[in-house]
């Protein structure tokens, strides 16, 4: 691998971090699995693109990017709350809904980025070498970002939030509005996927209505390859874990995408992602199960 | 201060399987009151608890804590003056979270949570002094998951949080049933402290007469949705488990056979 094919993947890892967070949110945290983010991530994208190729201020159009796919976790919320739609249904419903309203946002079935202004313009003058700038600028929102999110689930919000998730009826003896927090929590865990999508079209040049897809899968992955390697000790590290899942899971990808004794093509990806996944799902359970065959052979 | 006025709860309203859980509930429980409530399975004991809780809603009548009309404010509204302790040893704790972060919950009770960090050593110093008091070893396992804990513990853990905020009124659901003998009189005897350092209004659903005799200062027995005995004073302090009994197959003199005695009988 060039080292230029290297900065490319621990680029795209740093920005699929925000989106492992935003899962980790949803699946983890609030125990409500969530497939918005598929949609999400093409919204946050195709709004950012479209505003600034109307000449709009880029930290202003990935801002409301990022808001655009936060009101698209609030009608899963709504829709699972107020109409009692189960979660992942409601959220597979946003998700099939936004995949119009992405088109529509952009008018068509991509938008282009390369010549506009983005985030990256007002840092190019800065003298670091510009395949160097986009890792570190894309490193420095990721992770600005998990530090963000592990003080929030710290707070007094953030507990609670935490509470509605492991067990509700005693979070609402304790006084804590349940609903809000579910509001709260896939609005942010949107956001975050939203914001990755926005800064995938500015690193990446593009938006497309078709980027989105398989969103959902590669963040978990992010999650469970995190939370298996590094534990759950703290949120801190958890959060942390969820960056680093994300980037180790590009590696591994495109190690075995450039491995040309394995014979795989570009378009094995999906396949390769799957096969990755199941692997970091079945190895923890295997592993318990080894451990408890080999403590049953050990003499007393 | 609670009082029920003509409390009537009603589930499956004009369904084929329509249940009078509450019928007519008229009860005033002045403040600093322990009350205990026993009746069969199914007489409306926990309706009426949750009721007052504001986990169901009542289908008519009124409910007021101090001559406040709570009867539309939702459970969560109603936190800032009822603390609850459930009978599952589960349900009143985060099995995910720390023992810490319980606590910091629990402390924050009837509160808007706000942005300021949960937990802080000033905290974790009052959360330790109030778990020495169970003796079980617990202000030294601030850090450990709630979910590693026995049954017996989280109880424990959950009847303290309940006191952690001020509250004037304190729900009891059966919270020793599922504990065993020994863990029970614990958790009984440190209900008791707690109720007499703040001064609480208790309501405590028992299934155990003997309980129900021991503590507080009043006994109601509920029956098919209503109140068919109300004891208190001289005429309570008389009393036997037996007579407990003979009252109660007396009050239900309706063609049916006492043959859940044994749940009653538990002495």
């Amino acid at each position: 691998m060039s080292l230029y094919a290297f900065l490319g993947t621990i680029e795209i890892g740093f920005i699929y971090g925000l989106v492992a967070m935003g899962v980790y949110l949803t699946f983890r945290i609030l125990d409500f699995p969530d497939l918005t983010v598929d949609g999400s991530f093409t919204l946050g994208a195709a709004v950012t693109a479209t505003l600034i190729v109307f000449g709009i201020n880029p930290f202003l159009s990935t801002l409301i990017g990022t808001l655009a796919a936060s009101c698209a976790g609030i009608v899963t919320a709504w829709l699972n709350l107020r109409f009692n739609i189960l979660h992942l249904l409601a959220s597979i419903l946003t998700m099939t809904a936004l995949y119009t309203i992405n088109l529509r946002v952009m008018g068509k079935p991509n938008v282009a980025l390369i010549m506009e202004p983005t985030m990256l313009t007002p840092f190019e003058g800065l003298g670091i070498p510009a395949m160097y700038l986009k890792v570190i600028f894309v490193a420095v929102c990721t992770i600005i970002g998990g530090l963000l999110l592990a003080w929030f689930l710290y707070t007094q919000y953030g507990l609670a939030m935490r509470a509605v998730g492991s067990n509700k009826r005693m979070a609402q003896a304790n006084g804590i509005v349940v609903n809000e927090k579910v509001y709260v929590g896939l609005a942010l865990s949107n956001g975050l996927v939203g914001l990755a999508g926005a800064l995938f079209a500015q690193t990446n040049g593009f938006a497309d209505s078709t980027m989105g897809i398989g969103t959902i899968v590669v963040g978990l992955a992010a999650v469970i390859i995190g939370e298996s390697l590094f534990g759950t000790r703290s949120l801190l590290i958890i959060v942390m874990s969820c960056i680093l899942g994300s980037i180790l899971y590009r590696i591994a990808v495109s190690m075995a995408l450039n491995a040309d004794f394995l014979g795989f093509q570009a378009s094995d990806l999906n396949l390769l992602t799957a096969v990755l996944v199941t692997l970091s799902l079945v190895f923890p359970k295997l592993r318990s199960e080894w451990k408890a065959k080999k403590a049953k052979k050990e003499k007393v | 201060m609670i009082s029920c006025k003509n409390l009537h709860v009603t589930f499956n309203h004009g369904l084929a399987t329509e249940k009078l859980a509450l019928r007519g509930i008229d009860l005033t429980i002045p403040s600093g009151e322990f009350v205990t409530v026993i009746g069969s399975n199914g007489a409306g004991k926990s309706t009426l608890l949750n009721t007052i809780a504001g986990d169901i809603e009542t289908t008519h009548g009124n409910i007021f804590f101090d001559n406040r009309d709570v009867t539309n404010l939702p459970a969560t509204g109603r936190t800032r003056d009822i603390a609850r302790v459930f009978q599952d040893p589960l349900a009143g704790t985060c099995g995910d979270l720390t023992v810490e972060e319980n606590m910091a919950l629990a402390y924050g009770r009837g509160q808007r949570g706000s942005l300021s960090v949960a937990l802080n050593n000033k905290l974790r110093k009052v959360f330790q002094e109030q778990l020495s008091r169970l003796n079980l070893g617990l202000e030294d396992r601030l850090n450990s998951q709630m979910g590693l804990l026995s049954g017996g513990q989280r109880q424990s853990v959950s009847l303290l949080m309940s006191a952690l905020q001020p509250s004037s009124i304190l729900l009891l659901d059966e919270h020793t049933a599922a504990l065993d003998p020994k863990t029970a009189a614990l958790i009984m005897d440190i209900t008791s402290q707690i109720i007499k350092e703040k001064s609480l209004t208790v309501m405590m659903v028992t299934h155990s007469m003997r309980q129900a005799l021991d503590h507080g200062s009043r006994t109601i027995m509920l029956h098919k949705g209503q109140i068919i005995f109300d004891l208190k004073g001289k005429e309570r302090s008389g009393y036997e488990v037996k007579d407990l009994l003979n009252l109660f197959a007396l009050a239900r003199n309706d063609g049916e056979e006492l043959d859940d005695d044994k749940l009653l009988l538990d002495t």
